[in-house]
């Protein structure tokens, strides 16, 4: 990963190798040095900029899309065994 | 059913790499609004049992769905799980939080499942598949020599008018998004399925998947980039007035 001589200096990541941290980087996992080589990145690359922010939009909205199952099929069925395993053990034990 | 119980029981994996920003700890991810839970369960309460159920189903369901032929057979290996829940929760001991545990039956159930059917017999091959070999985004998109050797020769065009909100209002936007997830390879999916769809935390995905905390970034980020794709066709194709 070292910077050879005579490469622009956008700063010591590629765009290539930054975009494999995104994820972790929005997560706060990445290592102190590391988040501020990429912040660094960050602050003069627009395409990185824009790939940080598509991420982040991916990561909310996965989690807002809407859910098509909501119970089991059978969940009668659960809810009787469930109740009946309660009878038998009330405490739980 | 207590073999099964037992094999998947609690065990919190401790192969984690040190993570440096350490979220809830185990006990406080068990406090995190599943103590009270668990307290009502015992006590027989049928609105908990409900409410666990509801929970976590659809998750359940989706993962299982990874492991096994077809939507019916998951919800066979589900409703199997939930009934090993409803048997052990009584030697629940609150190692692990809820969940974890829950997940843990329903992984082991889909796995035999799945053997047993001899749809996913190479279990280790399928595990392995996808997962740190490749670069998750097209190589091509970077320069590939010269002095901008990897950066950017094709950067993504930004989103500006594309709010979260936006997204999930465009009925083609969401089927893209969803259809992207449900071809992800199970490895990818279960993560994001975990993490980003149910909001579990890092180091709860790691212990339910047992994978490192570095592997699961790396599955994580090439599940989310494969959505962003899906996005990014789904945007390049709209009619540019809209």
């Amino acid at each position: 990963m070292a910077q050879e001589e005579g490469q622009p200096i956008l700063s010591e990541i590629t765009c290539q190798e930054i975009t494999q941290w995104v994820s972790a980087y929005l997560d706060e996992h990445v290592a102190d040095e590391r988040k501020r080589h990429i912040a660094l990145h960050l602050a003069i690359c627009a395409g990185c900029e824009t790939y940080v922010k598509q991420i982040a939009t991916v990561r909310d909205v996965v989690g807002l899309l809407p859910k098509a199952v909501k119970q089991p099929a059978d969940s009668q069925r659960l809810r009787q065994a469930f109740v009946a395993r309660a009878k038998r053990s009330p405490a739980g034990g | 059913m207590n073999v099964e119980t037992s094999a998947v029981t609690e065990s919190v994996s401790h192969r984690m790499v040190a993570g440096r920003k350490p979220e809830l700890s185990q006990s406080a991810a068990v406090a995190n609004g599943e103590v009270a839970l668990l307290a009502r369960l015992r006590q027989g309460n049928e609105g908990a049992f409900d409410e666990l159920v509801t929970r976590h189903h659809s998750a359940l369901i989706r993962m299982a769905m990874g492991y096994v032929a077809d939507r019916e057979v998951a919800e066979e290996v589900v409703q199997d799980t939930w009934m090993v829940v409803i048997e052990g929760l009584g030697q629940f001991e609150g190692r692990s939080s809820l969940r974890t545990w829950i997940f843990g039956i329903m992984i082991h159930k889909a796995k035999d499942r799945g053997v047993r059917e001899k749809r996913h017999t190479n279990f280790s091959s399928f595990e392995s598949a996808d997962d740190e070999g490749d670069e998750a985004i097209d190589p091509s998109r970077f320069h590939q020599s010269g002095e901008w050797a990897g950066h950017w020769a094709f950067p993504p065009q930004p989103w500006d008018d594309q709010t979260p909100e936006k997204l999930l209002a465009s009925q083609q936007a969401v089927t893209a998004m969803n259809r992207a997830i449900e071809a992800l390879p199970r490895t990818l999916k279960d993560v994001l399925i975990l993490r980003d769809v149910e909001g579990v935390e890092t180091k709860e995905v790691c212990d339910i998947l047992k994978i490192t905390e570095t592997n699961l970034y790396v599955r994580l980020h090439r599940a989310r980039e494969r959505v962003r794709q899906a996005v990014e066709t789904h945007l390049e194709r709209r009619p540019s007035a809209v």
